[in-house]
């Protein structure tokens, strides 16, 4: 079979999964939904391997395959097709995202286990990763805004998928619609190619850009900068990021799947796939990635102070996307693209471990409320180090060699770009600081109530009720959802492989991309981008390893600070907080992002609909223009009302009226 | 065929008020799936390439005011006439499931407004056309008068003080509209012999000058029948009155005839006109977007939500219509029938909510999901459709308004598109307000019973078949659309040549 016949299997798979779990609610227990809904998307993967079997037997050059289902809207000029487009990248992004999901879905299997909304959770995860295939996959931009506004869907139905929280559906309203905005920004630049180029189609857009465009015209710029509306968004970047910390209401596999490995990296994939255009429009390029280096640091500023995991470990995530997109936009396309898949193991292992404790700490998510994990829970433990250690890029695990690899790419390119070397460095000790605070904060020191609980019983801590954990409110008994039972990892085979072939990942992973010995992903990722000069800017090995030496210093150091702050002089922090009180209360607010939204948007719409409504509405519509109708056809009736009654009757008047007007009008006309 | 779609309605309607109270929504009910399958059939036999008028019906009816009695089908009417059949059968069927006091009289009226209706789509007389235009909402002035809701409780009108309000309304629309006709004949006729036929006035051509005022009187009829900005004012009463199975097909149907109507008579015979008056009409639909989403995010009875959404998405088929490219045109098309679909959809729904509920207050609403997972799921798909999320027809008809919009006036796609945000927003404000959040008490959380499935059911399974292959309307309208649209960009070129 061919390439492309293996991809429109992987993107079928998770769909036949997510149509079979929702149909058969009723007939299927929980077991059987989980089960086929874990193995569409492990089939995937192994035909997404498939695929890449195939494309590796053809020569470099030929390893791009357009295919097509059927003429999905096509008139009047307009060419839209339902096709797909498989390339190393495409086949790349498949491979992480069946990878990642399947053993997400592994552990979403034990750590739903008693949620009474099983069904409805696995078919919406099935959905979501069928989406992101189309997303990646997709072979026109017509198609990539459809997977795009699925993947945005398929997020708002997991954020509130404990739909009884108003907390939850919140959250996910506003995911959604700075989703849709970003969407908007997708389909404007659809319109603009559309415009210039009179094709919507990938292959054609890419050839005759190069032919049509001048370096930096004000059409190509103004192509990507709404393209980049689409991917801030999606992305979580400044400042289209609001939504993504408040997503953490979703279950803690959701977390981990849409909100850190896959779907978030979106924004990265697109600019990555249309680098041809980025090439032409340079200014775009570098606004891009002064974008993604504003976000990496002040996301990192505000994950040092976040006091909620789940929260600290999103903000960590926006961070780590803004060093991908800084990859992708100043040219280090293979190592932004490494830096996606090395994230995603580390970061949705991440996830699974802190949802492991939360569970553990019956839903509470406060990290001051946390100590002592290290003793109650080792396998969770040891996991999230593995992670926290590929997180703050510590020597030889994956992330050390995808950071650095961006920062290295950035100091050869050399003049303006060395601000992203020095600043990304910057960002990596604030990286290591932040991770390692959790660590230490979480796992260290003498067990709390619910650690010791589970050392001495060997069960996980029950809460008397229910519990929202972001209000604390107690939950509608009817609701049965999240279930009374908690899973923590060490009780739940499932949940144990997901995490150790992942820590495995995380750790190991980075030896597939060492600089000057094997770099496996830019050999691959090469055929993508050879038509951008950009990608012929290559570090010498010893600059490479230079690099690599100043971020396991920086890293070792990152470390050794929070092992000082949180560990041997635990009251330095709190001291810390008090002198620079007014900077705490600024990160611990977030920059203000979400007030200044709510200032300069939202608050304006609702008085714009106010006044629409009460002012508008009452005074012109009704007041004027309805009122006065009535009224002068009231007095015209009056008249008749003297012979008749009734409202058929001023129909009859005002045929004649009309009749009458138009013999005038024409005997003016004849004279 | 054609002279059968049009009349079985109305003899379903007769017949059944000599029937019994317990069979005759039964009856209406046959006689709706009758109309459909006669639908269904005629448009396997429809010549999908072709532009012109298929299944063509001709009988000089008053000779010498050059009146026909002229049918036909073409690729503009050929979906709303399927759609107006099919949201008639849902309407109907559930209506039929419901206690009604005098049934027999209510199914009569119902049925003799669809035939009203699919006459307004099928004429190709323009005076039959404003016959069937008028005829059409007769019914819905006694469906709302005798079968509405008094909302004085609430401080609102009664039903037929909220009826007048419409009839007044749509009145003044219409006999403008039959000033307009009138006079378009004696016009293009330049004092030969009389003719109604939308054709033959098209090719005798009107005078500029004449085109002008016409084109107004149109409009205006039109516009009100939609409803769009600054004419809506019947709307909110008019739907707070109506029982929801009419509300069904008004809201579904009835707007689309005015849409339709820009289509099939404004462009075509005031081409001239058209163009000039292309930048105010956008306006106005640009106004009808804006105000209609910031209305719908406000208000908080479920049917305005839907009204005022109506206006809105109304707004974006004239932005369709009036770019005056065929891309345009055709999501216009497009968009007439997945707007009616989904619209049909959401008042079946409220009906239900409704019944749930007790309420129509946004407020004292939710959590209805919990125990109804099929009625969730059917919502949610419905709620998307209505956002028009990629993926769904409905978005496919907005991108190629606004792709049309965008080549045309720039500027106005710009401010047209960021209605889509608000759209996300006031759709899903309805669907979690109702489904989702904590459950007030007196709020039952039921699954949908069968019987409303089966209404239901049909209408979101065609949205989901368009959302696959929306190609299957846009390939069989485009003909006829690039005829009308042709119509006025050959006229001002032609203008162009003169002033050259």
């Amino acid at each position: 079979m061919s390439a492309t016949a293996w991809a429109w299997l992987v993107l079928l798979l998770p769909l036949a999964g997510s149509i079979t779990i929702a149909l058969g609610f009723r007939a299927t227990s929980w077991r059987t939904a989980g089960i086929i809904g874990t193995g569409a998307i492990g089939l995937a993967f192994l035909c997404g391997i498939l695929a890449l079997v195939e494309l590796l037997g053809e020569s470099p050059d030929a390893r791009h395959h357009a295919s097509a289902l059927w003429e999905y809207a096509s008139v009047a000029g307009l060419h839209i097709k339902l096709g797909i487009y498989v390339d190393p990248l495409s086949i790349f992004m498949v491979l992480v995202v069946t990878g990642v999901s399947s053993l997400i879905h592994l552990y979403s299997f034990g750590y739903m286990q008693s949620d009474e909304g099983y069904h409805r959770f696995f078919s919406y995860l099935n959905f979501f990763v069928f989406s992101m295939l189309l997303l990646v996959l997709a072979g026109n931009f017509v198609l990539l805004i459809v997977g795009w506004a699925f993947v945005g869907f398929a997020s708002y139905a997991l954020i509130s998928y404990w739909y009884r929280r108003t907390t939850a559906t919140r959250a996910g309203m506003k995911a959604f619609v700075i989703n849709v905005v970003g969407d908007i920004g997708l389909v404007l630049a659809a319109f603009l190619i559309f415009q210039q180029l009179g094709t919507f189609e990938y292959t054609e857009v890419f050839a005759k850009a190069p032919q049509v465009f001048h370096t930096n015209e004000w059409t190509v710029v103004a192509i990507c900068l709404l393209l980049l509306v689409g991917a801030f968004a999606k992305s979580a970047q400044l400042p289209f990021h609001t939504w993504l910390p408040d997503a953490m209401e979703g279950p803690t596999p959701v977390s981990s799947l849409i909100h850190a490995a896959t779907m978030v990296t979106a924004g990265v994939y697109l600019i990555a796939r249309t680098h041809a255009l980025f090439v032409l429009a340079p200014t775009a390029a570098d606004i891009a990635a002064f974008v993604g280096l504003a976000t990496l640091l002040v996301a990192a500023s505000i994950a040092l102070v976040m006091t909620d995991l789940k929260r600290a470990i999103a903000y960590s995530t926006m961070s780590q996307i803004g060093y991908m997109i800084v990859g992708v936009s100043i040219g280090a396309y293979s190592a932004g693209m490494f830096h996606l898949m090395t994230h995603a193991f580390f970061k949705a292992l991440l996830f699974m471990a802190a949802g492991s404790i939360i569970a553990a700490m019956a839903n509470e998510q406060n990290i001051d409320k946390m100590s002592g994990f290290g003793k109650a829970m080792r396998f969770t433990s040891v996991t999230m180090l593995c992670g926290g250690l590929a997180l703050a890029a510590f020597p030889l695990t994956s992330g050390f060699f995808s950071k650095d690899e961006i920062l290295a790419y950035a100091t050869a390119r050399g003049g303006m770009y060395l601000i992203f070397t020095i600043l990304g460095y910057l960002g990596a000790l604030l990286t290591a600081i932040y991770t390692f605070r959790l660590i230490f904060r979480v796992l260290r020191g003498d067990p709390c109530p619910e650690a010791q609980h589970l050392i001495d019983t060997g069960h996980v801590v029950h809460a008397e009720a229910p519990f929202n954990p972001a209000t604390g409110e107690i939950e509608d008994t009817d609701v049965g959802f999240p279930g009374e039972d908690h899973h923590i990892a060490e009780q739940s085979p499932p949940m144990k492989l997901a995490m150790g072939v992942l820590a495995f990942l995380a750790l190991f992973a980075g030896f597939i991309q060492v600089p000057g010995v094997d770099e496996t992903v830019t050999h691959f990722l090469d055929p993508v981008f050879t038509d951008s000069p950009l990608a012929a800017i290559h570090p010498s090995n010893t600059a490479a390893w230079v690099g690599l030496a100043i971020g396991a210093a920086i890293s070792l150091a990152g470390i050794a600070i929070a092992w000082w702050l949180y560990v041997v002089s635990p009251e330095t922090p709190r001291r810390l907080q008090e002198r620079f009180s007014a900077v705490h209360t600024f990160l611990y607010n977030k920059w203000y992002f979400d007030e200044a939204i709510d200032i300069l948007v939202v608050r304006p719409a609702l008085a714009v609909g106010r006044f629409a409504n009460n002012v508008f509405e009452r005074f012109v519509i009704d007041g004027a223009i309805t009122g006065g109708t009535e009224e002068t056809v009231g007095r015209a009736g009056a008249i008749v009302r003297t012979l008749q009654n009734g409202v058929v009757r001023t129909y009859g008047l005002f045929l004649v009226f009309g009749a009458v007007g138009l013999a005038l009008y024409f005997l003016i006309q004849q004279s | 065929m054609i002279n059968a779609l049009l009349w079985v309605p109305l003899a379903f309607g007769f017949v059944g008020l000599f029937l019994p109270k317990r069979v005759v929504g039964w009856w209406a009910t046959a006689g709706a799936a009758a109309t459909l399958v006669i639908g269904v059939i005629m448009a396997f036999g429809f010549d999908n390439g072709a532009a012109g008028l298929q299944d063509t019906v001709h009988t000089s009816w008053i000779s010498g005011l050059g009146v026909d009695y002229s049918l036909g089908l073409d690729g503009l009417n050929l979906f709303l006439v399927l759609l107006t059949a099919l949201l008639w059968l849902g309407g109907i069927a559930f209506a039929a499931f419901r206690e009604k006091e005098r049934p027999q009289l209510f199914f009569f009226l119902m049925l003799a407004a669809e035939t009203g209706t699919l006459g307004s789509f099928l004429s190709q007389d323009l005076l039959l056309f404003v016959l069937f235009f008028d005829l059409m909402l007769v019914p819905f002035y006694f469906l709302f008068g005798a079968w509405g809701i008094d909302r004085t409780a609430e401080g609102g009108p009664t039903a037929p003080r909220a009826t007048l309000k419409m009839m007044i309304y749509t009145l003044i629309g219409s006999l403008l509209m039959l000033v307009g006709a009138i006079a378009t004949a004696i016009i293009s006729a330049h004092g030969g012999h009389l003719t109604f036929s939308i054709e033959a006035i098209q090719q005798q051509g009107l005078p500029v000058g004449s085109q002008r005022w016409i084109f107004w009187f149109f409009a205006a009829a039109f516009l009100v029948k939609m409803p769009a900005f600054l004419v809506h004012g019947w709307m909110p009463d008019t739907y707070r009155a109506a029982p929801l199975s009419t509300l069904v097909v008004f809201s579904g149907v009835l707007a689309k005839v005015g849409a339709y109507g820009f289509l099939k008579i404004v462009l075509p015979l005031f081409p001239q006109a058209t163009s000039q008056f292309q930048t105010v009409l956008l306006l106005l639909a640009l106004g009808s977007i804006l105000y209609g989403s910031v209305m719908a995010f406000t208000q908080t009875n479920l049917r305005l939500i839907a009204g005022y959404s109506s206006v809105a998405q109304l707004g974006f088929i004239t932005i369709g219509i009036f770019t005056l490219r065929a891309d345009g045109s055709d999501g216009a098309i497009l968009q007439m029938v997945n707007h009616g679909l989904v619209v049909g959809a959401i008042f079946i729904i409220i009906a239900i909510l409704v019944e749930r509920s007790g309420t129509e207050d946004l407020r004292a609403m939710g959590g209805m999901a919990m125990r109804a997972p099929v009625f969730a799921a059917l919502f949610l798909i419905v709620t998307m459709a209505t956002l028009a999320m990629p993926g769904s027809a409905n978005f496919i008809g907005e991108f190629y308004i606004l792709n049309g919009l965008f080549q045309a006036k720039i500027v106005f796609a710009f401010i047209a598109i960021s209605a889509v945000a608000l759209a996300a927003y006031y759709a899903l404000r309805l669907y979690i307000g109702t489904m989702h959040n904590r459950k007030p008490d007196g709020v039952l959380s039921r699954e949908i019973s069968l019987r409303d499935g089966i209404v239901l059911a049909p209408l979101v399974l065609c949205i989901l078949a368009l959302a696959l292959y929306p190609q299957l309307i846009l390939h069989r309208a485009d003909p006829s659309v690039q005829q009308s649209v042709a119509a006025v960009t050959e006229s001002s070129e032609s203008n162009l040549a003169v002033n050259e």
